[in-house]
């Protein structure tokens, strides 16, 4: 059923990518289909005992495959992924107006992202996690980038990709050291680790985390990702791929429980996104921006809440991962129903809203109700147990955590209900409405809906949140959500949380603010400018042009590189000469050599060349190699014939170099050929035994039918060398005739 | 191994060197022959000392055998180094067809890189363009 | 300028072409037990066509028709054994005797060696053709 379900998506994907500039906007309701149908599948597994599994073979030589397992946690975000996306399809087509541009390709790359995003959620192996991890990032890149005539778009498009997917390549090093460490690559059969490789797979998997799910300090590019059209808003950065980041850390959790440093940088992430996101929130006057710091923030809460380990705090995070993306998604929702009815996102510029979008109002004080863990929705339950986690704490961080929780929920309810008051109260002068799209309020309403439904019925969705718990932690087991747990001390904190919080929340409404400056943004793309300005730099310097520069330049590199030789010479191991016409004859060859070299005409060059390619198989007939005399002495022939022909009778003089470089070349020469003598010179010292002569003389008789050894290596032993050897000629003759045909035509006319 | 061979194939590579760093391509390709006869005699010092050919059978000849490995791996490099010549001695010769001479120019595409003011930030237009 | 159309030059390169032709066959099929082989018979072969040419006379064969013989023999060589399983390049051997040579133990390796024979020749013919060795063979004046 999960290959099925995949293929779908993909055959889905495929088919957009055909058909999307045809389909236009409707191609998002053909995109709706799979969803819809994983989502029902989903609801079908609720309660099962055992999770689905399915393994697809993919390099079985490497131990390669992608292996997906469905469980309690993946299940949670099966429902998010699938149920709300197909909401989301559904509201992008009201979105969307008729005369809109791009949707095509836009409901292509969503739905894509959609099939990665299931990948993701439903990987067990960790390779297969990693690949569709870095998928979403470039599906979200693609998204972001919808309206890409605009520069700022296009910097919060790059932005993204590159704080997400360098955390990819982090998650890539930190999987890479954790399979070494647990010795298995599927995450469901990893045992808890410890020791100093875990603190290091806990360091790395955590910072793959911060990434995606938009922790300070890596929370840049959530801000700017708001540039995205709204469903992408309430899809990618709120409901579903930002939360992958909790996600890893919720499947890390089990095996790094135990080490410290997993800990501890959980709750410094945690509890700084939650508060920093808080405070961002309060101070933005963009609706879209305030729920997007609203995000880092209760992600900051979930990652906190897992990093405790308790099983309390691991249920409660569960629960707040659910009923999150229920009301954060409605509010995204909301924000875009309202910019597109009105223009504006500014809380400054809006209102009057709650009488004249009286629908949006509703759906968003119900969603914002719950965001603030007000009864009767479903994230008062999930906030009383994450309070109830942290009051049940003890020991010297218990205050620090159970104050930062509290903190944390104060601001949420203050930029809550800034939000609802900023957004649709009331002000001087109504602000002008377009008329109403039900395809947007639909499914914002039906989100809300869910919101309440949790609450009212939550029998339904303890069965939910319930596994997907106890996958993460086996004690979460007896935990529950209550729609009223008596007065407890938890419900008296929560009491004051929501009465100080609506207080400090009107306040901020009240006072009013400004934009601030996005510094984080800021400094990021300065960094991303420097690379680039730097890598132009670099470029201009080494890619100069002139080829008898890089000539130089590899001439010195040899020289350095083979300096490091000259410490394993053996001066026992080098003798004078092998016969002393060795001696005589190199010396002569050098000679016609250096005689070639300075010659000035063209024709003594060719004729010195010759002498020295006869010297050299002079050379090879003494060190016992009558082949490559041989060869040697036919393809000088050649060679010499073709140089007079082709270069003879061209001026016959070569022409003068300037001194200064004439210097320099003569250096680099000198320095190459003292480098190229100290490396022979030193392997020479360090012999690695004798050849096996008698196995290859056996050989070449027996199995290649010949006696002369060096021809049956080539033609035998090493045949598909000598194949490509024969295809080396075959390529230079046919490039030297397109040469030759290139030039007729000039001649011709 | 043999010093005369650890010479002559430092010396060929010298020559070699200051050869290809020059302009002309004709001397280039006096230099890449160098460079390929300085590789074959280095892989063949490497081998082992200088003996009898290698022949199955022949073993009339009292001498230790000359190990046939890097002779057959030479004779591969030999005929590559053969067909890299004519290869740019066809290329030169064209260049003499348009140009009237055998002279390697600077590349202007990179010098036209080399040039462009690094400092400044056009490079989002550029690519948006 | 290079070309000398000296009888002398000629009449011997004329006479050293069968010599030439003789030698290069020698040592294609000395090649699996003496030194010698497709390569080195290739380039005698080769080198008698660049004599020819530079000395203006007739060159018999063309470039593109050698390099696709031989590439598709040696092909043919290489990848056949495929087709019934055996790995790249696998080997037939066969035992005959030759006059002049004696004994010859061969087999599909020397089919190889005649592709790779053509391919040299034709390699060879085509950088004469691509160096403009038509122009020397015309006159000084490239025949314009």
């Amino acid at each position: 059923m999960i290959g099925l379900l995949l293929a779908l998506h993909l055959a889905t994907c495929g088919l957009l990518a055909a058909t999307g500039r045809e389909l236009g906007r409707h191609g998002l309701l053909v995109a709706a289909l799979p969803p819809s149908i994983t989502t029902a599948w989903a609801l079908t597994r609720i309660g099962a005992d055992e999770p689905a599994t399915a393994t697809l073979g993919w390099v079985p030589g490497l131990d390669l495959e992608l292996a997906f397992r469905v469980d309690g946690l993946a299940l949670v975000m099966t429902l998010l992924v699938s149920g709300i996306g197909a909401l989301v399809f559904l509201y992008a087509w009201g979105y969307f107006g008729s005369s809109a541009v791009g949707v095509g390709p836009f409901a292509t790359a969503l739905i894509a992202f959609s099939t990665a995003m299931l990948g993701l959620v439903w990987s067990d192996s960790v390779w297969s996690l990693f690949v569709f991890w870095e998928l979403t990032s470039i599906t979200s890149f693609l998204l972001i980038g919808h309206k890409h005539a605009d520069a700022e778009v296009r910097a919060a498009a790059r932005r993204a990709l590159l704080i997400t997917a360098a955390g990819g390549l982090v998650l890539l090093a930190g999987l890479v050291v954790l399979v070494d460490e647990t010795g298995v690559s599927r995450l469901g059969e990893m045992g808890p680790i410890s020791g100093g490789g875990a603190a290091l797979v806990s360091i790395l998997l955590m910072v793959a985390a911060a990434t995606k799910s938009a922790q300070v300090p890596f929370h840049v590019w959530l801000p700017g990702a708001m540039a995205a059209p709204t469903p992408v808003s309430a899809y990618l950065h709120s409901a579903t791929m930002v939360k992958a980041g909790v996600l890893l850390v919720a499947v890390g959790s089990p095996i790094l429980a135990d080490v410290a440093v997993w800990t501890s940088l959980g709750l410094i992430f945690g509890f700084g996104s939650m508060l920093w996101g808080a405070v961002g929130a309060l101070r933005h006057r963009d609706a879209k921006l305030i729920l997007a710091w609203g995000t880092i923030s209760q992600l900051g809460l979930m990652i906190a809440l897992l990093s405790i380990g308790s099983a309390k705090a691991t249920f409660a995070a569960v629960s707040i991962l659910f009923a999150h993306a229920l009301f954060k998604a409605a509010l995204f929702m909301v924000v875009g129903e309202v910019d597109v009815r009105t223009g504006t996102r500014d809380i400054g510029e809006l209102s009057g809203l709650w009488r004249t979008m009286p629908l949006a109002f509703g759906v968003a004080v119900v969603s914002a109700a719950s965001m603030a863990g007000i009864p009767p929705l479903l994230g008062f339950p999930a906030k009383e147990a994450a309070i109830e986690a942290v009051l049940g704490l003890t020991g010297a961080e218990a205050w620090l955590v159970g104050g930062g929780v509290v903190l944390g929920s104060i601001l949420t309810v203050a930029y809550t209900a800034r939000f609802v008051l900023g957004v649709f109260g009331p002000g001087p002068e109504p602000t002008p409405v377009h008329p109403p799209r039900p395809a947007m309020t639909a499914p914002s309403a039906l989100l809300a809906m869910l919101s309440l439904a949790g609450f009212v019925a939550i029998g339904a969705v303890n069965p939910i949140v319930g596994p997907a718990s106890v996958r993460i932690d086996p004690q979460a087991e007896v935990y529950d959500l209550l729609r009223w747990p008596g007065v407890t001390t938890a419900f008296l904190v929560s009491l004051a949380v929501v009465g100080s919080g609506l207080a400090a929340g009107l306040a901020a409404h009240r006072l009013g603010s400004g934009a601030p400056d996005p510094i984080g943004a800021r400094s990021v793309d300065a960094l991303i400018d420097g690379v680039v300005v730097g890598a132009r730099r670099l470029t201009g310097r080494v890619q100069h042009g002139s080829l008898p520069v890089y000539m130089a330049t590899m001439g010195a590199t040899v020289a350095v590189v083979a300096a490091p030789f000259a410490w394993s010479i053996d001066g026992a191991d080098i003798y004078r000469w092998d016969s002393p016409a060795q001696a005589v004859l190199a010396g002569l060859m050098l000679a016609a050599a250096a005689v070639a070299a300075v010659l000035t005409t063209r024709l003594g060059a060719a004729l010195g060349l010759g002498a020295v390619g006869i010297g050299v198989a002079g050379l090879f007939v003494i060190q016992g190699a009558p082949d490559l005399a041989l060869t040697q002495l036919l393809v000088e022939t050649v060679v010499v014939v073709g140089f007079v022909i082709g270069l003879g009778h061209l001026t016959r003089r070569f022409p003068a170099v300037g001194q200064q470089w004439q210097a320099v070349r003569l250096v680099v020469a000198a320095a190459a050929a003292i480098g190229v003598a100290v490396a022979l010179a030193g392997s020479g010292s360090s012999p690695v035994g004798q050849p096996p002569l008698e196995a290859l003389t056996t050989q070449a008789v027996e199995d290649g039918g010949g006696n002369n050894i060096v021809n049956v290596i080539l033609t035998d032993t090493r045949g598909l060398d000598t194949l490509g050897e024969i295809v080396v000629l075959v390529v230079v003759a046919i490039g030297v005739l397109a040469l030759a045909a290139s030039a007729r035509p000039r001649e011709a006319s | 191994m043999s010093g005369a061979l650890i010479v002559t194939v430092a010396g060929l590579v010298g020559i070699g060197v200051y050869l290809i760093t020059a302009r002309s391509l004709s001397r280039i390709v006096l230099g890449f022959s160098m460079l390929g006869h300085a590789a074959v005699l280095g892989l063949l010092a490497a081998g082992g000392p200088a003996g009898a050919p290698p022949l199955a059978g022949a073993a009339s000849d009292p001498s230790q055998p000359a190990n046939p490995l890097p002779q057959a791996l030479s004779l591969t490099a030999i005929v590559i180094s053969f067909g890299l010549t004519l290869f740019l001695l066809a290329l030169a010769r064209r260049q003499n067809q348009i140009t009237g001479d055998d002279l390697v120019e600077d590349d202007l595409e990179d010098r036209r890189i080399a040039a462009v003011d690094p400092g400044q930030r056009d490079y989002v237009e550029e690519s948006a363009a | 300028m290079i070309a000398t159309r000296s009888p002398i030059v000629q009449l011997g390169i004329r006479a050293a072409s069968p010599i030439a032709l003789v030698v290069a066959v020698f040592l294609f099929f000395a090649g699996h037990n003496r030194p010698g082989g497709g390569f080195s018979a290739g380039l005698v072969l080769g080198a008698v066509v660049a004599l020819r040419t530079v000395a203006g006379m007739s060159r018999p064969i063309r470039a593109v028709p050698l390099l696709t013989a031989g590439g598709l023999l040696a092909g043919a060589v290489a990848f056949l054994p495929m087709l019934w399983g055996d790995p790249l390049l696998d080997q037939v051997v066969v035992e005959r005797s030759i006059p002049v040579l004696g004994a010859v133990k061969t087999g599909t390796a020397l089919a190889f060696d005649a592709g790779v024979t053509m391919i040299v020749v034709g390699l060879v013919v085509a950088v004469l053709d691509g160096l403009g060795a038509d122009d020397l063979a015309t006159g000084p004046d490239g025949g314009r």
